[in-house]
């Protein structure tokens, strides 16, 4: 069964708010974007005294654990117990259904939230610290040093592409349990990773999860920072970053005072409560002025948000009817059988390695196209910020589908969370859920166009900012500089368009 | 026969080629069959296992519709049916039966003594080249203890070791301090 794709009208509403952005883009005076300011959490009703109660005491995100760890607990039970019929199992359904497809819809409103009560951390830290959140004691972790070679994110894009891999090529999604083995998994990395290092190097180098998460957060509508520069400024103590005699230093070694990008932080709330001044807040700032602006470029998280774009349209290809006939073709030809994995394999490093090879060829020819010198690295790193926003707003109005459509039925799951006795979906059952969404067909499609419109504006504006960037003072400038950056957004845009106009294959 | 499993088929969700997926019979009546869909050389084969979840000493039914890639002609001939333990160490394999084709299908009951994960390998010869599938049968519930011991048995080791090693660093400090001193 197959779910609709996106309708011809929205199609061209889309096209033509992608062109009136083209034309903004060149008609404007370049640099001359505001990126607006901010509101402090704390003065927005209801909401702020939440944040509050949040930063100030470390209670409430205690309790938020608690829930996460007990569901966490639950999913591996049902996992190892439950039945094997995936939308019958707690284990397929809340992990793959409701959590990896609603985790990145929750990233624009609440950032890296998700990471302050990831059970996979919880679990661990108290497994090597012996403590709910109090600072524990040095000996707890050999607290060594992660190695300087291994402080990138490489570890982490090999785990994503592992992750999708599994996902989709061996099918975890489809199976309660090794939805269960790999959650533990997991919690076995974490907790070696704790207890040999200091910090937390797996969420910060290792974790997909969180560096997905962490990159998507520079386009939230929300960031932790100091209320006041000044304070920091001034500050003696350092407390966030050195922690106090009860409150754990900052796990991913930031200084709340110059911080200027959110990737790496885990919304943890140890700086919130360590800072002597108070002086750390949530506020709501306009969305990815961080990825148009303040985000520093390196290397390796270029390739980590390139890697996001191949694999998150990959993630769409994958459930189209012309991919299963594709890779049986393939399959024949190769000589391959079973699961099709050696076919699957490489279908996914050639629609991995497609876009990067696009973006690199562009990025090349941007590099002939600047009058002065700039290397080719700094030019790949600089610009790839352009990619997270087509990445992320594809993956959502992607995820949309999943959750809107497939996560009707979820009540039941949860009643009956190891699907004792459930048969699988009858025709009429899963008929009855495909006619009926959680929202209206028509408000899906207004989400996912207006989704699309926006990443695709953001996308420009980034690269109007980061060409600038990359300029001498000497060198202006000129619109054809932005030529083939333009370019690129443009065809991934219209690829994932297309992708979203097909029929898409239920994933249970 | 044959429309049945094309109706089941057009049901399944996004299913992965080589996976057990579930699904109920046009008539719910049914008790629900796992099926597997795979492909091999130039046929797409799906198995069928009724019930989905047989128990031992149960009697039960594999199914095996094999039919050409190029023009979906089903395969007519013979299919040998055979059976293994799913382990490592497991080298006996024993034939169920050589069945011949009856609406398309392939049948072979069976009826297990034990729990346990078994491999049902399906064997056939299509214009001179040797075809052989393996499909996974669970017999009764899954022995589920073993990823959670080994999760466990890692942990503790971890945790263990990483206290043994502060240990012996705390002795060695203290042993300098005092030579020191």
């Amino acid at each position: 069964m197959t779910h609709p794709g996106l309708p011809e009208t929205w199609l061209w509403i889309v096209l033509l708010a992608m062109l009136i952005a083209v034309l903004q883009v060149y008609i404007r005076q370049p640099g001359t974007s505001h990126l607006g300011g901010f509101i402090p959490v704390e003065k927005i009703p209801v909401v702020g005294r939440i944040a509050v109660l949040f930063s100030r005491s470390p209670w409430p995100l205690i309790i938020f654990k608690f829930i996460s760890v007990s569901l966490f607990l639950m999913v591996i039970a049902a996992g190892l117990f439950g039945t094997p019929i995936a939308e019958r199992n707690l284990a397929t359904t809340l992990t793959w259904t409701i959590w990896w497809s609603g985790l990145i819809v929750t990233v624009f409103f609440l950032g890296s939230a998700w990471c302050a009560v990831c059970p996979w951390d919880t679990i661990a830290s108290w497994l090597v610290k012996h403590r709910l959140w109090k600072r524990a004691d040095a000996s707890s972790s050999l607290g060594l040093r992660m190695p300087k070679m291994w402080r990138n994110i490489w570890p982490a894009l090999i785990m994503f592409v592992g992750l999708t891999w599994l996902e989709l090529g061996v099918g975890v999604t489809t199976s309660p349990y090794a939805t269960a083995i790999l959650a533990l998994v997991m919690v076995v990395l974490a907790t070696s990773y704790m207890a040999v290092f200091e910090g937390k190097p797996f969420c910060k180098h290792v974790c997909p999860v969180g560096r997905t998460v962490g990159f998507y957060s520079q386009l939230s509508m929300v960031e932790l920072r100091p209320r006041q520069s000044e304070i920091c400024a001034d500050c003696k103590t350092l407390a966030c970053y050195h922690g106090t005699k009860e409150i754990e230093p900052c796990p991913t070694h930031l200084v709340m005072g110059t911080l200027i990008q959110s990737t790496y932080c885990t919304s943890c709330s140890a700086c919130t409560m360590s800072c002597p001044d108070q002086n750390i807040g949530w506020r709501v700032r306009s969305p990815a002025s961080e990825a148009i602006q303040h985000a520093r470029p390196h290397w390796d998280e270029a390739w980590f948000m390139l890697g996001l774009l191949g694999l998150t349209t990959f993630h769409g290809i994958t459930m189209m009817e012309f991919w299963e006939k594709g890779l049986s073709s393939f399959a024949q030809i190769i000589g391959d059988s079973g699961q099709l994995i050696w076919s699957f394999s490489l279908g996914m490093a050639i629609v991995f390695i497609l876009p990067v090879l696009l973006y690199a060829v562009l990025i090349k020819l941007t590099q002939s196209l600047i009058l002065e010198s700039i290397s080719f690295k700094k030019l790949f790193s600089t610009l790839a910020f352009i990619s997270l926003p087509l990445a992320f707003v594809y993956h959502i109005a992607h995820n949309l589908n999943h959750l809107i459509r497939e996560s009707r039925g979820f009540t039941g799951v949860l009643l009956n969370p190891l699907g004792r006795d459930a048969l699988p979906y009858s025709s009429s059952e899963l008929h009855m859920r495909h006619m009926n969404p959680l929202i209206s067909e028509q408000l899906l499609y207004a989400l996912q166009a207006g989704l699309m419109i926006f990443g695709f504006w953001l996308a420009l504006q980034i690269l109007q900012r980061r060409t600038l960037d990359v300029l001498t003072h000497q060198t202006s400038l000129r619109r054809h500089f932005m030529l083939p950056g333009m370019v690129f957004i443009i065809s991934i845009t219209l690829f994932n368009l297309w992708l979203l106009a097909q029929p898409m294959t239920m994933r249970m | 026969m044959t429309l049945s499993f094309l109706s089941v088929s057009a049901l399944q969700a996004h299913h992965v080629l080589g996976r057990p997926s579930y699904s109920l019979g046009e008539d719910s009546n049914t008790p629900p069959s796992m099926q597997v869909e795979t492909q091999i050389g130039n046929y797409y084969v799906t198995y069928m296992a009724f019930p989905a979840f047989p128990k031992a000493n149960e009697q039960g039914r594999v199914n095996i519709y094999a039919s050409r890639i190029d023009n979906g002609v089903p395969f007519d001939g013979e299919v040998t049916f055979k059976v293994r333990n799913d382990s490592w160490f497991a080298s006996k394999e024993e034939v169920l039966g050589v069945q011949k084709i009856d609406d398309n299908v392939y049948r072979q009951g069976f009826v297990f003594k034990n729990d346990g994960n078994f491999i049902i390998t399906a064997e056939f010869e299509s214009d001179g080249e040797p075809y052989q599938i393996d499909f996974p049968l669970r017999i009764g519930e899954p022995s589920s203890m073993g990823p959670i011991g080994i999760t466990v048995g890692v942990l503790i080791l971890v945790l263990i070791s990483v206290n043994v090693l502060q240990r012996k660093r705390r002795f060695q400090l203290k042993a300098r301090r005092e030579h020191r001193a």
